[in-house]
């Protein structure tokens, strides 16, 4: 007797945490998804964002929706796509949700009918690009940055736009020469995907390109690898790095220094999207919907240091902040199928010999 | 025709299997035009035609003919020359140079080549210190020619193991008939030790040239900066080219690979049965009176102490300084950004610790299971020459063909298509299996080495005292090998600690090992954490070695 | 003229005392034996006459150039001493002809190719092996192995050729007629030769003269026929020829003769050195000395036949009671039951 009474007592604070789970403004049959997601668990996580900066996120989630765990793995956004079509076709259990810095991987995987649609409730807020067909959406907001060495590079040898560049390898050719470095973009889909943004852009980009290769650039596969090598001297400027990440690098090495370019700063967005065939649909959506809500992006820009994408979200590295700042020249990557266009393999093959034919001064 | 056991039916079937799926997987997806999974695929030889039309394919073939032949001219003189004063001179402190000789190759190439950039680099540790010496730093790591020599002295210890062994059988007798006939002991060494350990000298060489078609990660860090590519990296590289991976490019370029391995695999084979004649007519190892150096020992210990500093103290030290260091390179002060921070941030992440004990578990648990594998294989072509075991024999040789890199993926595959499979791939058993497979040829000559020093009369007395196989080999065989096998448990735990490229591909949440760990770390460019998880793993290695030392595991034979 | 003598050597391996104050010489055309059990230290004596293993004390002087003196520390490396080695594995270099095993011993002596070619075609004609120039090691047989190896240390006219076990990797048979056909090289090439083996028949067979090494001392040195007739030792008894031991007591020793007495026999034997009356003693008797007599007589002995065993020129018979056991030959079987049996005064050596 005492035992039911105590399993009713049980039952009755546990269904006042759950109405007490949905947050304000959500719709009051949220409720419904929120018990599901109880029920499944767990949510499923593939993604490219260091679990450091994901632990704050994780965290917090689990503080707010106590009883569902999160799996979140950590790999690179090429493994992330190949495990997710792999797994799909053998059937087996793959990921709930997918977030990826890989825009055009996740909305070439969006595009293919991979992705759950969704109308979470946080849509209001977003910015109309970083969403698609309520599919895919954009959960940060991530200016690219020339990185450079503090103790290096000085003064007016500093470029503050990309227009600066050409100016600046022809007038210090000495110093540039063999130190300047950036993606390897046949390694890297991220530099790719950064440099046919540069593309469109950038109106003198050929020109540029013919720039950079004068000087003997050195690719690596990534922007820590990068930066590695700014830090140490080996080299003094790195083009097309995620500014979030010289933030993070400065705090243990302070002879890091950053320039959002002032004629156009190019954002960054990791896309998350929810699977077609996630296991744990509800969990996922409470997940997309939490990183998507003012109290999830507010830990994105102050904790994860990602850079949020609302509006609403305070912050000099937010939307809102770098709005301030640079205004009109931010350049958002659009979450939109336009961006495949180089996921074709004449269209990428093309631009890829192009692009080495530039690098060793060619037209 | 003659019926087999059912057990040895059994462990030959099986072991066909393991190592001839992952290599069917390939040849298939080489010929397709897109994942094997995918509906749309068309069988074709459009693979191999976007490849031979690619400059860089034919690029990184030419660097890997070039690194390959520049390892043999470099590891086996040099080998050689280690071995004769090793096994044959008075050369001072050689007990505890030995172990150390062999360090090289229990250490991933990861680790050394990040320790390299960090030492060596164009502002690493050593070179600021070069450039104040003498104004300019006069090497330069990322060049060909650089990855070439590292990768040349990395493998001097392959071809020291086969020479040093080969001239320790070499009897005394056909030496001292040559001083006898008047021959000075320069004369004795150019005339009669050096051609006669000639096979084995010939064995190895093939034996470096041919790890030279697969090395992996010294290109993978060293090539990067000046866009240095080699077959391996080539074909990781096609992860990404097209955007999307590229699995029948990747298949087709490791199709390439092996056709060219699998004749080197074969000369080695064949060269191995030519040196047996000569052995046929070894005398008797009497005891020998060893060379002495005189004043020839001080070029010859600078010749060892300088390829010891290259190869092993240069790498190893900046690695381990890196680890302590939260930034480094020209004008900052050393002694001012002294950290532990990296080690606690591996300590903080549950992923870097399981990789830490997926790593020992692979090693200690993983490295015995293979080795009973290993036995299992040896015993049922123990002192059975026929069809069965010549393809046994034959089998074993494939996975070395196979680069880690891709034997891996195809694990992949197997165990994602595979249903009972399935669920163990998030496990460290895919993982195991793979390094199992990989390995196959190494743990092998470790098991059947011990196995052929077990007399076989006493295998016959036991027979003929009424015992079945069976009992043979519980009673008499593994009780006699015992020894070897757990020396061979000793070296195979050291080689799954260094193994890197195999566990690339299957990383996954649960399937953690440092060595994969370490390639994707450096692919994000943690360059902290991969100096703090690179000195981890030369710790686990260094136990081992200890281990192996302290029981007096012969590290060759 | 003396081709080597060796004065006192003494060599240990660490503290393994392995020869103790060894002294010896061999002259001019005679062929010396180094015989003895496994580690008596004749192997270990030869090489450090070629100069492969270290003494630490005494002299090795060859055609009377000293080429070790160790209280001078001289010591001439084994190229310098110019000496012929032949192995007992024969050490044959696999990776070169025939002919090349032969011809580099002259090669490293700076020979003309012409008269190299002469001097090793000659070399082989000798050892009848001249068919065979062009083969490798691992095609010849044993003992054609063997002749390449003493053609190879011949060629070039050794002082003192020195040859380990040269006959122990040949079949029981083919042993035999390489021991003739090697006596008979020996001395139409008139060689200074040392030779060790471990067979006594061996020694007697091809050595003007034996010595035989116990524990790393010489126990006694002579012809092989005072070897095998005049033992000063038991150790000699013992090691040359079949013997048969009887174990009593020394009854009494008079003018060089002694009586060994047992459990019910008594038999007179010459008398050595360390027999003494009242103390236990040895009495040897080579097997071919024992006699089946067909009644009792002086010196005889009363004994039950056990077996006879055929041998194929003779029989060979065991005798036995109680402690007692003789063997003897002879050339016809015999009668089972007791026999007499007599050993000669001389003929048995009482230690």
């Amino acid at each position: 007797m005492i035992r039911t009474w105590a399993a009713l007592a049980a039952f009755a604070t546990l269904s006042a945490t759950v109405a007490a789970q949905v947050p304000a403004g959500y719709p009051a049959n949220y409720a419904d998804v929120v018990a599901a997601a109880k029920k499944e668990g767990k949510v499923v996580i593939y993604s490219a964002t260091d679990t450091v900066a994901a632990t704050p996120l994780i965290k917090d989630f689990q503080a707010a929706f106590p009883g569902i765990s999160v799996e979140y793995n950590d790999m690179n956004t090429t493994e992330i796509y190949n495990r997710f079509i792999s797994e799909k076709a053998a059937g087996g259990g793959s990921a709930d949700v997918l977030w990826s810095s890989a825009m055009d991987l996740q909305l070439k995987l969006v595009n293919e009918g991979g992705a759950l649609t969704y109308e979470s409730p946080e849509l209001k807020a977003m910015p109309s690009w970083a969403v698609f067909r309520n599919e895919a959406f954009g959960t940060t907001y991530e200016p690219i940055a020339f990185v450079y060495n503090k103790r290096l590079l000085t003064g007016d040898e500093i470029p503050q736009s990309h227009a600066d560049l050409p100016k600046l390898f022809a007038a210090h050719a000495d110093k540039f020469k063999g130190k300047v470095t950036t993606y390897d973009v046949e390694k890297s889909g991220v530099g790719f995907l950064l440099i046919t943004q540069d593309s469109k852009n950038n109106p003198a980009f050929w020109d540029f390109v013919r720039a950079l290769g004068s000087v003997g650039p050195r690719f690596q596969s990534s922007s820590g690898t990068m930066m590695e090598r700014i830090g140490s001297g080996e080299n003094i400027l790195g083009l097309n790095i995620f500014a979030s990440y010289a933030v993070l690098r400065q705090k243990k090495d302070p002879g890091i220094g950053y320039v959002l370019p002032k004629d156009y700063t190019l954002v960054m967005s990791r896309v998350m999207f929810i699977s077609k065939t996630a296991k744990n649909p509800n969990a996922a959506k409470l997940w997309t919907d939490y990183i998507l809500s003012k109290r999830g992006q507010t830990i994105i820009a102050d904790q994860a240091l990602l850079g949020s994408v609302r509006t609403d979200v305070e912050g000099e590295m937010t939307a809102s902040g770098l709005a301030k700042t640079l205004g009109a020249s931010l350049r958002p990557i659009p979450v939109s199928p336009e961006i495949l266009t180089y996921l074709d393999q004449t269209k990428r093959l093309e631009f890829l010999k192009q692009w080495q034919t530039a690098i060793k001064g060619g037209k | 025709m003659k019926r087999i056991p059912l057990p040895r039916l059994a462990v030959i079937l099986v072991m066909a299997t393991a190592v001839l799926t992952p290599l069917a997987l390939i040849v298939y997806q080489s010929l397709l035009s897109a994942p094997f999974f995918d509906p749309n695929k068309k069988l074709g030889f459009g693979a191999f035609a976007f490849i031979f039309a690619d400059p860089d394919f034919w690029d990184a073939l030419r660097n890997s003919f070039v690194i390959a032949a520049g390892m043999a001219i470099i590891a086996v003189p040099l080998g050689a020359i280690l071995a004769f004063l090793m096994v044959r001179t008075d050369l001072p402190g050689r007990r505890w140079i030995e172990p150390l000789l062999l360090v090289p190759v229990f250490v991933s190439p990861m680790v050394l080549a990040f320790g390299y950039v960090v030492s060596a680099g164009p502002v690493g540790f050593y070179s600021v210190w070069a450039k104040s010496l003498f104004g300019g730093v006069p090497w330069n790591v990322y060049s060909l020619t650089a990855i070439a020599v590292i990768a040349g002295l990395t493998h001097v210890p392959h071809v020291y193991l086969y020479s040093s062994s080969a001239l320790r059988s070499l009897g005394s007798d056909v030496e001292e008939a040559a001083r006898m006939a008047g021959a000075s002991p320069f004369a004795v060494a150019r005339d009669v030790s050096l051609p006669m350990v000639m096979p084995a000298l010939l064995f190895s060489g093939v034996l470096v040239f041919f790890l030279g078609f697969e090395i992996f990660g010294l290109p993978l860090v060293l090539g990067d900066p000046e866009g240095h590519l080699v077959l391996a990296t080539y074909l990781y590289k096609l992860t990404n080219k097209l955007g999307t991976p590229s699995y029948h490019l990747m298949a087709a370029v490791a199709v390439c690979i092996v056709a060219l391995t699998i004749p080197l695999v074969l000369l080695q084979r064949h060269l191995l049965r030519n040196a047996g004649k000569y052995v046929t007519v070894k005398g008797k190892a009497g005891r020998q009176r060893l060379l002495p150096l005189g004043t020839w020992r001080w070029p010859a210990t600078a010749v060892l102490v300088l390829w010891l500093v290259v190869t092993v103290v240069v790498p190893l030290s900046g690695i381990a300084l890196r680890s302590v260091v939260s930034s480094w390179g020209e004008g900052v002060v050393l002694s001012e950004v002294l950290t532990l921070d990296h080690f606690r941030e591996v300590w903080d992440q549950p992923t870097l610790l399981r990789g830490i004990l997926n790593t020992i578990v692979i090693g200690v648990v993983g490295g015995a299971l293979a080795v009973a594998c290993y036995t299992a294989i040896g015993l049922a072509t123990h002192r059975r020459p026929d069809g069965w075991s010549r393809f046994v024999d034959y089998l074993v040789l494939v996975p070395r063909a196979i680069p880690g890199l891709l034997a891996g993926l195809a694990f992949l595959w197997v165990f994602l298509f595979v249903p009972f499979l399935s669920p163990l791939r998030t496990t460290i058993f895919s993982v195991w299996l793979a390094y199992s497979v990989v390995w196959l040829a190494y743990g092998m000559r470790l098991v059947s080495s011990s196995l052929l020093q077990v007399g076989p009369e006493l295998e016959e007395a036991a027979r003929s005292a009424g015992a079945t196989r069976g009992q043979v080999n519980r009673h008499v065989t593994l009780p006699l090998i015992r020894y070897g096998l757990l020396a061979a448990w000793l070296l195979v735990f050291l080689i799954f600690e260094r193994e890197y490229s195999t566990g690339v591909y299957l990383l996954a949440p649960g399937t953690e090992v440092i060595g994969s760990l370490l390639v994707s770390l450096w692919g994000t460019g943690a360059a902290d954490i991969v100096a703090a998880l690179s000195l981890i793993n030369v710790a686990l290695v260094a136990v081992g070695l200890a281990v192996a030392l302290r029981f007096g595991v012969k590290l060759h034979d | 003229m003396t081709k080597l003598v060796v004065g006192d050597l003494h060599l240990s391996y660490g503290d393994n005392a392995i020869l103790k104050g060894v002294s010896m010489q061999l002259a001019q055309g005679e062929v010396v034996s180094l015989l003895g059990p496994s580690g008596s230290g004749k192997t270990t004596l030869l090489r450090a006459v070629a100069g492969l293993e270290q003494p630490h004390r005494g002299t090795i002087a060859i055609e009377d150039k000293v080429v070790f003196d160790g209280a001078r520390s001289v010591e001439v490396p084994a190229e310098k001493r110019n000496l012929g080695l032949v192995f007992q594995s024969y050490a044959l270099w696999p990776h070169r002809t025939v002919f090349d095993n032969v011809a580099y011993g002259l090669k490293l002596r700076n020979v003309s190719a012409g008269e190299t070619k002469e001097r090793v075609t000659s070399a082989l004609a000798n050892l009848g092996l001249d068919a065979l120039a062009q083969r490798l090691p691992h095609q010849l047989s044993g003992g054609q192995q063997q002749r390449v190896a003493i053609a190879r240390a011949l060629v070039y006219n050794p002082p003192v050729i020195l040859m380990d076990e040269p006959l122990s990797n040949l079949d029981a048979k083919l042993r035999e007629e390489a021991r003739a056909w090697l006596r008979e090289l020996i001395l139409r090439l008139e060689l200074s030769a040392l030779v060790v083996t471990h067979d006594q028949n061996e020694a007697m067979a091809m050595s003007d003269r034996i010595l035989l090494l116990n524990n790393g001392v010489i126990e006694q040195q002579g012809t092989p026929e005072e070897m095998y007739a005049r033992p000063q030792t038991l150790f000699t008894a013992e090691f040359m020829g079949s013997n048969n031991a009887l174990r009593g007591t020394v009854a009494e020793v008079r003018d060089g003769s002694a009586r060994l007495a047992g459990d019910g026999w008594s038999l007179w034997g010459a008398a050595r050195s360390t027999a003494r009356a009242g103390a236990a003693g040895t009495g040897m008797v080579r097997l071919e000395r024992v006699r089946v007599a067909d009644a009792a007589g002086d010196n005889r002995v009363r004994l039950p036949l056990v077996t006879s065993m055929y041998l194929g020129e003779k029989w060979e018979h065991l005798f036995s009671a109680g402690e007692l056991r003789l063997r003897a030959y002879g050339r016809a079987p015999l009668a089972k039951g007791e026999h007499w049996l007599e050993i000669a005064r001389d003929d048995m050596w009482v230690f």
